[in-house]
């Protein structure tokens, strides 16, 4: 519903931050962007906001086309960045100064969530800690309702409990009209959330693809070093995690980690191994 | 809900209904949570919910009423039962016989000690 | 492009722009406001009435510097670095910003402070008439230099809305810079006007007349410059920080 086509982006005299980026965003799904440091996690954030204008590209939303400024595309999406600043007023007035601007704003869901995130909407948001900061931001971005909520390492500065009840939330508010994309390094904190991956290397989308078919093709484990199955990547470390094409073997849950870093050592073995099994499957 | 690394989450699932209609709490022919509410509950993507929902029904220990929501089947208890003590037979046995047999532990040992078990237990009851 | 200018999102904005300075408004009107009381009660002394022209005169010590502070200061969501991203993420056209930080800047401030100097001015009057001989009356404000100072604002504002949203760090004095270089840019564009068209009198070689060339070259400006200033400068600045404030990147 949301499609990005041949985004590129590059800082004058600077290197190429994203060449050719082509993503679809599809409600229903909860995507994971990972990317080492600087590869334009963040960069790719902005411009999905509307925030960093690309130098080439499209952007298509529901098959209309927009430009990245517009009304219509803005009230369409929120981002709650990693590091922000909220202005020091009632976390009340804050919903009141900025909730008209968003047409399927529900203050019922944002007031229920500042319950379940246990602040009073009377609080004085200079007063609160960061960790709770976010909490009115995540809230406030669910109940805008918009098709696309993006995050930007939302977990970070949250304590142990808020990432359960972070995750419950997320659970509860991703439905079929809803898309909601998060860009993390926390891979444990939010890897059952996940049911699509994208992964950025060298300024390109080195990965993409829904958890379901990695499932389908990728076996994760450890394997005895006597088989002679043909390892698509493995990790020298004790225990031995690798990874090996599926074919009948027992569904195996996705190590993100591993996959993480088979995809930036061999991106080529990877994207075979899917290709020729989704391509079996498929015939 | 704590995940294990190799099992697929939807599994898990699975098994946590599992666990929740052996021990009845979900009794025949009841409603139990849906998809959202599991997810919720367990804090997975709804679409892995889903997953184990529709996992379940075809081995057809629960099913859907339409726009009602899912119920446990009439012999749900009963199937579940079977497909455990299968997986016990088929997956969890082969293993304990193997390790007996790295050990070199005989059967009459394993016996003496199941029989001590259900003393101890039988015990603790009085 | 009907999407793109609803009277509702202005409004929204000029709301959503007071609550977030409405401390600072507050504390700035305090200050003023004592500081105003003070001047009132002074102008009662002697003939017991604050005349128009006293009003006037009070109320210009502050309204231009602190429209301009204003303006300044409604721009610092837009210039923080970890805010700016929420400010340029809500959606509104740049237009309707624009627009409502024009309106909210110049015609609302003004709107405001007139009223917020008049009850003040009121207030000594009651003060006055309370511990002296001073009669209770209304205080007049619509004098002649009321006017003036008002339209003097409303020309020159809008270069420091443009100076305020165009500029990063040091904003007010790059702006007043920029001014300057701006009037002067002018001057000498007058000059030199003047000394093509006088340039057979070889007007550098006389001081007096190099004196005449500055003299009419200031004239010239005081008059057609002014003119200039308010039918081309006006919409240009509004206009600049317009494209501004679409190609502006976080």
């Amino acid at each position: 519903m949301i499609h990005f086509k041949n985004i590129r982006f590059y800082y004058p005299k600077g290197k190429t931050i994203l060449d050719d980026i082509s993503l679809d965003f599809v409600p229903g799904n909860i995507y994971g962007v990972f990317g080492k440091n600087g590869e334009g996690k963040s960069t790719l954030m902005k411009i999905v906001a509307g925030l960093l204008f690309p130098k080439s590209g499209k952007y298509h939303v529901m098959g209309e086309a927009m430009s990245r400024n517009t009304v219509k595309y803005l009230q369409h999406m929120f981002i709650v960045p990693e590091d922000f600043e909220l202005p020091g007023i009632k976390i009340s007035s804050y919903e009141h100064i900025n909730s008209p601007f968003y047409p399927e704003f529900s203050r019922e869901q944002f007031y229920e969530l500042l319950k379940e995130f246990k602040l009073s909407p009377d609080e004085k948001i200079s007063t609160l800690s960061f960790g709770q900061k976010k909490k009115v931001l995540i809230a406030f971005g669910v109940a805008t309702n918009t098709k696309l909520l993006l995050m930007d390492e939302p977990t970070n500065g949250l304590d142990i409990p808020s990432k359960s009840q972070f995750r419950k939330i997320m659970a509860s508010v991703v439905d079929q009209g809803k898309c909601v994309v998060i860009s993390t390094h926390q891979i444990r904190d939010l890897h059952s959330l996940i049911n699509h991956i994208v992964i950025l290397d060298q300024s390109k989308v080195a990965f993409d693809q829904p958890l379901s078919t990695i499932s389908e093709c990728l076996w994760f484990g450890k394997t005895r070093r006597d088989s002679n199955e043909s390892i698509i990547y493995s990790e020298a470390s004790f225990g031995g995690k690798t990874i090996l094409s599926r074919q009948d073997k027992d569904e195996t849950e996705v190590d993100l980690e591993l996959l993480f870093n088979a995809v930036l050592n061999e991106p080529v073995r990877i994207s075979n191994a899917i290709k020729n099994t989704h391509h079996d499957s498929a015939v | 809900m704590d995940f294990d690394n190799s099992k697929p989450i939807y599994l898990q699932i699975v098994d946590f209904f599992y666990e929740n209609i052996l021990s009845k709490r979900w009794p025949e022919e009841e409603r139990i949570p849906s998809v959202r509410e599991i997810a919720v509950m367990v804090e997975v993507n709804p679409n892995t919910a889903i997953r184990a929902f529709n996992h379940l029904q075809e081995l057809g220990v629960i099913y859907n009423k339409r726009g009602i929501g899912y119920f446990v089947s009439e012999n749900g208890y009963n199937t579940v039962l079977s497909i455990k003590k299968t997986e016990f037979k088929e997956e969890i046995l082969p293993d304990i016989f193997k390790k007996m047999g790295l050990l070199e532990i005989k059967f009459e040992e394993v016996k003496d000690a199941f029989n001590q078990y259900l003393n101890n237990k039988d015990n603790e009851e009085k | 492009m009907t999407q793109q200018f609803n009277i509702r999102r202005i409004g929204n904005f000029i709301y959503r722009d007071i609550v977030l300075l409405r401390n600072t408004i507050i504390t700035t009107l305090s200050v003023v406001g004592a500081l105003l009381l003070f001047f009132f009660l002074y102008d009662l002394r002697g003939d017991h009435i604050i005349s128009e022209e006293e009003f006037a005169s009070n109320f210009m010590k502050f309204y231009v510097v602190l429209g301009i502070l204003f303006t300044f200061s409604i721009f610092r969501e837009a210039h923080h670095k970890k805010s700016n991203l929420f400010y340029f993420s809500l959606p509104i056209s740049s237009y309707e910003r624009v627009t409502a930080i024009w309106l909210t800047t110049s015609a609302l401030y003004t709107l405001l402070f007139s009223v917020f100097g008049f009850l003040i001015g009121q207030v000594a009057i009651v003060l006055g008439s309370m511990f002296s001989e001073t009669n209770f009356h209304l205080l007049p404000i619509f004098s002649e230099s009321y006017w003036q100072g008002v339209t003097f604002y409303f020309f020159i504002q809008p270069t420091f809305l443009l100076g305020a949203i165009l500029f990063t760090k040091n904003r007010i004095i790059k702006t007043l810079l920029f001014v300057v270089l701006l009037v002067f840019g002018l001057f000498i564009f007058n000059g030199i006007l003047f000394s093509i068209f006088n340039i057979g009198y070889d007007i550098f070689s006389e001081d007096q007349i190099v004196s005449n060339a500055f003299s009419l070259a200031r004239e010239d400006f005081s008059g057609i410059g002014i003119f200039l200033f308010v039918i081309i400068m006006v919409p240009v600045m509004l206009l600049a920080a317009y494209f501004k404030i679409i190609e502006k990147e976080v």
